[in-house]
């Protein structure tokens, strides 16, 4: 994120309702932002530029792990500029990129080459994620301790996945020396050929599916590597009931953090009845079932957080058959209307579980993030939770349009995004126009 | 389906069953002449066919359509255009009907998105193949002394039906005409959600029989999946999923959507046996998808929409 000129200015965040679970923080406050930080979280407090945020929710700002903002390689679907925008038009402040781009990030001067680019370019804070084999091939490590140098957040196969047992025990043992996090995709893909969730809807509907066990049975042995070889892994995008039961089974017997996505969370595989290629993902959509099973794994706690696993793609590479289509949706700015609507006003889900899933807890994961304690960035999304909207194209800021709540009407939308206590986004104009 | 568009047979009704039945009986009997006259049909083939293409482009002409072919070999198709594209394309040159074969279910209705042609599903990957179960329905009647005789009446599904876009038409065609149905195969060659059908699923062409199939629909077992994961042999699939001469009890018929792996899913002389209604679905295929085409292009009125 660039430095911009008024971020080391004071200002002060009047009457919002201001909900932080790491500072047990939940009421109507004022917040008074200095040299880029949180200086004082209080009442009353005045200062010589203020935002009336009345009416408004503000909340740490959110932490993505998991993005694919297509830097190198296809910026024609999304950049460093459109993907930040995304990004802080949903209230995240800070981002993982993902390193299946072309080039794939598995060298230390192309890592330190976006880690600049991105200083320069995104919006928010942007981090990135180098790959934990070369070419995400599986085989040979990368340069592990060279890419912590070069600014590698953490190391992953995201993509493909790593498919043999073995060198993904290497990996693990490799990363724990040089300090770095595995973020994994688990995907056996032995049994996985197919392109939907193996249940009634692609019974009915005829297209090649992929039983659950294709990510549950990788789950599972990803979990007992790092329960041996002591790593620390995350796993991402749970997508099964029983996945997230082996999360909680080895929660305590391995450093094993976890994360599920809004869209596994709010969506089932009854949309792949229509078979159109927008809702072609992976993990597939999930029968109802493993709905609630992730959703009570994200209630309890055994699953960590949410990430978005916002991959954009072009319309011709998804305006095809279900079984032609580039998987993935966009996910930054729907994230929390969906989350909000479909989980707190629908399944109660306390807002506070929301606040810790998406800010507090990808934020001590990332380090340093997600909290409004003194002293920490002054990094906030602030929300207007009674606001009805519908998700269209032409709202959205990425460059690309494979959302698959275009067309739902959601309640609650985020209005403002503070990174370092500089507005990034800005959707209400006068309602959060700062006065001096 | 839609007001224009064969695409699915889920959620088709008896009446738009029955009309296609009249219609084609009328077809045959020569009752509904030229009726695609100033017509323009296209077929867009993007996988090999070649019985229903011919059988399609037969009904079309011999009702006085135009008809375009298009196919994967010889279009734009080959050079990597999307079918989207393509029918834009096709959509701009004035098509009344589009027919529509494409390896990814899904296709047909996609394109219908894309089009104001009346869209005709001619197979699409492992979803539906519509116009075959109507064939089949057809022909079946026929046999039978007509629609309504199908009523109250018994037929197994034997074969690849994880695999099988005629099953996915067949089985909610068959339920529709009143038909009972069962499904016979190995776990294998089954969804894993079979259950979803609620119709029984019996372990071999024998059960079936002692369960009172009078119709034993065979599907035909893809050469990839003959032998080795999927299915252990061809002799062990003979054995339990094929039918032979001893299955031939007064009665039963044998039908198969073509082409047959013979030895494999019907015994070599058994195909051509009097039991066996594969000509008559052959043959059917022109009345059929000329009523087809007429009631999709609004060649004549569509009692139920």
């Amino acid at each position: 994120m660039s430095t911009r000129s008024g971020a080391d200015r004071e200002l002060v965040i009047r009457g919002a309702h201001v909900l932080d679970p790491s500072s047990g923080l939940d009421g109507v406050m004022d917040v008074r932002i200095s040299g880029g930080r949180v200086a004082e979280v209080g009442e009353d407090l005045h200062g010589v530029r203020e935002l009336d945020a009345s009416g408004l929710h503000l909340f740490p700002g959110f932490v993505d792990v998991h993005a694919h903002w297509r830097t190198p390689g296809r910026e024609e679907e999304e950049d460093l500029e459109s993907g930040s925008a995304a990004a802080a038009a949903g209230g995240f402040t800070g981002v993982v990129m993902m390193p299946n781009t072309d080039p794939v990030l598995d060298r230390p001067a192309l890592v330190s080459g976006l880690v600049r680019r991105a200083e320069r370019e995104s919006r928010v804070r942007a981090y990135v994620a180098a790959a934990l084999h070369a070419g995400l091939a599986g085989s040979e490590l990368t340069e592990m301790r060279l890419l912590k140098e070069a600014g590698a957040l953490c190391v992953s196969d995201d993509g493909p996945g790593t498919q043999n047992a073995d060198v993904l025990r290497s990996g693990m043992l490799y990363a724990r020396s040089a300090g770095l996090a595995v973020l994994l995709h688990c995907e056996d893909r032995s049994l996985a050929k197919g392109v939907v969730h193996d249940g009634v809807a692609a019974a009915l509907a005829g297209v090649p599916a992929t039983p659950a066990s294709a990510e549950d049975a990788a789950t599972a042995a990803a979990l007992v590597l790092a329960a041996e070889t002591g790593a620390r892994v995350h796993i991402t995008h749970v997508s099964t009931a029983l996945s997230a039961a082996l999360v909680g089974f080895f929660k305590g017997r391995a450093g094993v953090t976890a994360d599920t996505t809004p869209h596994h969370l709010t969506l089932t595989d009854d949309l792949v009845r229509t078979l159109e290629g927008l809702y072609r993902v992976n993990p597939p959509l999930r029968p109802e079932g493993d709905r609630r099973g992730v959703i009570e794994a994200l209630r309890d706690g055994t699953l960590d957080f949410v990430a978005t696993d916002h991959a954009p793609h072009a319309a011709q590479r998804k305006e095809l058959p279900l079984q032609e289509a580039a998987p993935g949706f966009l996910g930054h700015e729907t994230a929390f209307a969906a989350l909000y609507t479909e989980l707190v006003l629908g399944e109660s889900l306390p807002l506070s579980r929301l606040v810790e899933a998406m800010s507090c807890a990808p934020g001590r994961w990332v380090g340093g993030l997600g909290s409004l304690a003194v002293g920490a960035p002054a990094d906030i999304a602030l929300a207007d939770l009674e606001e009805e909207w519908t998700v269209e194209r032409e709202s959205l800021s990425s460059r690309s349009h494979n959302s698959p709540y275009l067309g739902r009407r959601m309640r609650g939308r985020i209005v403002g995004t503070i990174v370092g206590g500089e507005l990034v986004h800005d959707r209400m104009g006068a309602k959060l126009g700062v006065r001096t | 389906m839609s007001a224009k568009d064969f695409i699915s047979l889920e959620n088709v009704g008896r009446e738009e069953l029955l009309e296609v039945m009249e219609l084609a009986r009328d077809q045959e009997e020569g009752r509904l002449g030229r009726l695609l006259e100033g017509r323009t049909v296209c077929l867009a083939f993007f996988e090999p066919s070649t019985r229903t293409a011919a059988s399609f482009e037969l009904a079309a002409r011999r009702a006085g359509a135009d008809v375009v072919s298009l196919s994967s070999g010889t279009s734009s198709i080959s050079k990597g255009e999307s079918l989207v594209d393509t029918v834009v394309t096709l959509d701009r040159l004035g098509m009344d009907a589009l027919i529509i074969r494409h390896p990814a279910a899904g296709a047909a209705s996609l394109a219908s998105r894309h089009t104001s042609a009346a869209v005709v599903n001619a197979g699409d990957g492992c979803g539906q193949h519509p116009t075959q179960a109507l064939l089949d329905l057809y022909a079946l009647g026929k046999s039978l002394g007509g629609f309504e005789e199908l009523a109250g009446r018994r037929a197994a599904i034997v074969g690849d039906i994880l695999h099988s876009r005629v099953a996915r038409s067949v089985i909610p065609a068959f339920g529709t005409a009143g038909i009972e149905v069962s499904l016979v195969a190995p776990a294998t060659l089954l969804p894993r959600e079979a259950d979803v059908w609620g119709l029984p699923v019996l372990g071999s062409v024998d059960e079936a029989l002692e369960w009172g199939a009078e119709v034993l629909y065979m599907l035909r077992l893809q050469k990839e999946r003959m032998s080795g994961a999927l299915v252990p042999s061809v002799a062990e699939y003979a054995r339990y999923y094929g039918v032979g001469r001893r299955h031939l009890r007064p009665g039963v018929r044998v039908m198969h959507p073509g082409p047959v792996n013979r030895g494999v899913e019907i015994a070599s002389d058994v195909v051509l046996d009097s039991s066996s209604l594969i000509p008559d679905q052959v043959s059917a295929g022109i009345a059929v998808r000329t009523a087809v085409l007429a009631l999709a292009t609004g060649s004549v009125e569509r009692a139920a929409a």
